[in-house]
């Protein structure tokens, strides 16, 4: 990461710590979600960008850390352990699931990965003595800390995933996942352990939603299997960083906030239209930056000298 | 294992179905030889480096490598323990750069990796391509750049299959003569090849593959002139 990419992220972290100085709580509200997808978005870019296992079932680990945060807030645990517990299940859940569905590839871990988030979503519809089924569970507000308490943590959760993004991507464990990405039996014939580097990146993908399902039920103080396991948030995921730019550091966060800022802005505006505008406005970006939008800053760099030379006469 | 040897198989048999890809083969590579292996297309030339980098585990028979028997393991294993390979279909990582492609073959613990990888650009005249990538290099490169690749992890042996492929005459010349360099400093290698004068003008010894079956080996001059290579090769003995 250059110092001018330092600055911006400084700058950008020093702004959203004091807005909650000034904003109302709408605004506030608003910034934690935002913080919710860029967490969500920087795991599925984890998993999925990096090594190119697309999955569209990462709601599962978000439906898993927000009920076990619930649960355990109910038990008495305080807010920041429900939270930390939230992710560590998320992960042991995750870890035989990755053994058994990293195996497959292409279309067929991203079908492996959407059933699992429906029958997660089952699971919790079914399993009533713990999860109090479709009824769902409301949480006492004396059991949750207040607004600003979420919005730092969820915050600090934005942060933390984007950090361990930016660590992987410039090391080399990213460096073997991102060739994993491109052709994993090359990856694996130049001493790439394909399956030990997707199941710790799975792992971690899945530890995040984890972590950020747990601050969301605190947030909203009720949970219910569709709620928790809804698979429009795994679209949401999959949308922010595709727009932003799949793979990279920065696409997630871009992707998440321009998304949001635009769709909240569509919304007020152009209520009965706002969805198809913001489909319109994706299928723009998908045509013309396949990469996202961070592909346009990336292009000059990789050109080849010798057009590189004949730019610049 | 004979005296010599870095790579000795023996019965080696992988059938795909009804087809019997390779039927027994033996074969003896010296350390730090050049070993051609020749024969008509289909005949089991890159199944027999499939089989030998780890790549397709479901043959049967022994392949000692260094002293150890390595039929079975991964492929990253194999790499790690010196056998390297490059593909006859360039696979470089088309979205990292020319620099990432050759870093990520490195040992994880190689400290040195990234000053290597210049150097081995810079000898092939690549250096001005590092931040390029893969995709945007031209086929001849890229077939380069995959050799230099596995040059990374400075192996004992490499298997290299039909590395002239759709190179240009001077990047061709330029791989050959890494070859002459690298096999100078004790770096045994097998080479698939179908022109003929790099076999003669490389190969100390070459085996000659024909349906899955060793059937020649020898300095080039004994193949070129056996009767069973010419029948493999022309469909008939010449008269």
């Amino acid at each position: 990461m250059s110092v001018r990419q330092l600055a911006v992220a400084a700058a950008l972290v020093a702004a959203a710590a004091a807005l909650p100085l000034v904003a109302s709580e709408y605004h506030q509200s608003f910034m934690l979600q935002l913080f919710m997808m860029v967490a969500l978005a920087q795991a599925w870019n984890l998993i999925s960008g990096m090594t190119g296992y697309v999955s569209f079932g990462h709601a599962a680990f978000f439906g898993i850390g927000a009920y076990a945060g619930a649960l355990l807030l109910q038990y008495g645990f305080p807010w920041w352990l429900a939270v930390v517990k939230g992710a560590l299940i998320a992960a042991a859940v995750s870890a035989p699931i990755g053994l058994l569905t990293l195996r497959l590839r292409g279309p067929y871990f991203a079908i492996a990965m959407l059933g699992l988030n429906e029958v997660a979503r089952i699971v919790a519809t079914l399993w009533v003595d713990l999860t109090r089924g479709g009824s769902g569970i409301s949480l006492s507000p004396a059991l949750l800390p207040g607004l600003s308490v979420n919005y730092y943590t969820m915050l600090l959760l934005a942060i933390a995933a984007t950090a361990l993004v930016a660590w992987i991507h410039r090391g080399r464990f990213g460096l073997e996942l991102r060739a994993i990405r491109e052709d994993e039996g090359a990856a694996e014939m130049v001493g790439v352990n394909t399956v030990r580097n997707k199941l710790s990146a799975f792992v971690l993908s899945a530890a995040i939603p984890g972590a950020v399902g747990a601050v969301f039920v605190m947030y909203t103080s009720y949970l219910n299997p569709s709620s928790a396991f809804a698979a429009s948030l795994n679209i949401q995921m999959i949308v922010m960083v595709m727009f932003g730019g799949t793979g990279t550091v920065w696409g997630p966060v871009l992707g998440a906030g321009i998304v949001m800022l635009v769709r909240e802005f569509l919304w007020a505006q152009f209520p009965a239209l706002h969805l198809a505008l913001l489909g319109a406005m994706l299928l723009v970006v998908v045509l013309f930056l396949p990469g996202g939008v961070m592909s346009v800053f990336a292009r000059r760099k990789r050109m080849r000298p010798e057009v590189i030379t004949r730019e610049s006469r | 294992m004979a005296i010599g040897s870095i790579l000795s198989v023996r019965n080696l048999h992988r059938d795909f179905g009804g087809v019997q890809a390779l039927k027994g083969v033996d074969l003896e590579v010296a350390r730090g030889s050049i070993t051609g292996l020749i024969g008509p297309n289909g005949s089991g030339k890159t199944t027999f480096f499939q089989v030998v980098s780890g790549m397709d585990r479901q043959a049967t028979g022994e392949v000692i490598f260094d002293g150890a028997p390595i039929l079975g393991l991964k492929p990253y294993e194999i790499y790690h323990r010196g056998l390297a390979r490059t593909f006859q279909l360039s696979r470089v990582f088309p979205q990292l750069s020319v620099l990432e492609n050759l870093i990520v073959a490195a040992h994880r613990k190689d400290r040195g990796a990234r000053s290597r990888a210049l150097e081995l650009l810079a000898r092939v005249r690549l250096e001005d391509y590092a931040e390029v990538l893969g995709s945007d290099l031209s086929y001849g490169q890229q077939k380069l750049v995959e050799f230099l690749r596995v040059l990374m992890s400075e192996p004992s042996m490499i298997l290299l299959d039909e590395p002239a492929a759709g190179v240009n005459p001077t990047l061709r010349q330029t791989l050959w003569d890494m070859v002459r360099h690298l096999n100078g400093l004790g770096t045994t290698f097998v080479i698939i090849e179908h022109n003929m004068e790099v076999i003669a003008d490389l190969c100390r010894e070459v085996y000659v593959l024909s349906e899955g079956g060793i059937i020649a080996r020898g300095d080039f001059a004994a193949v070129r002139s056996d009767e069973r290579v010419l029948e493999a090769y022309f469909g008939r003995a010449r008269q």
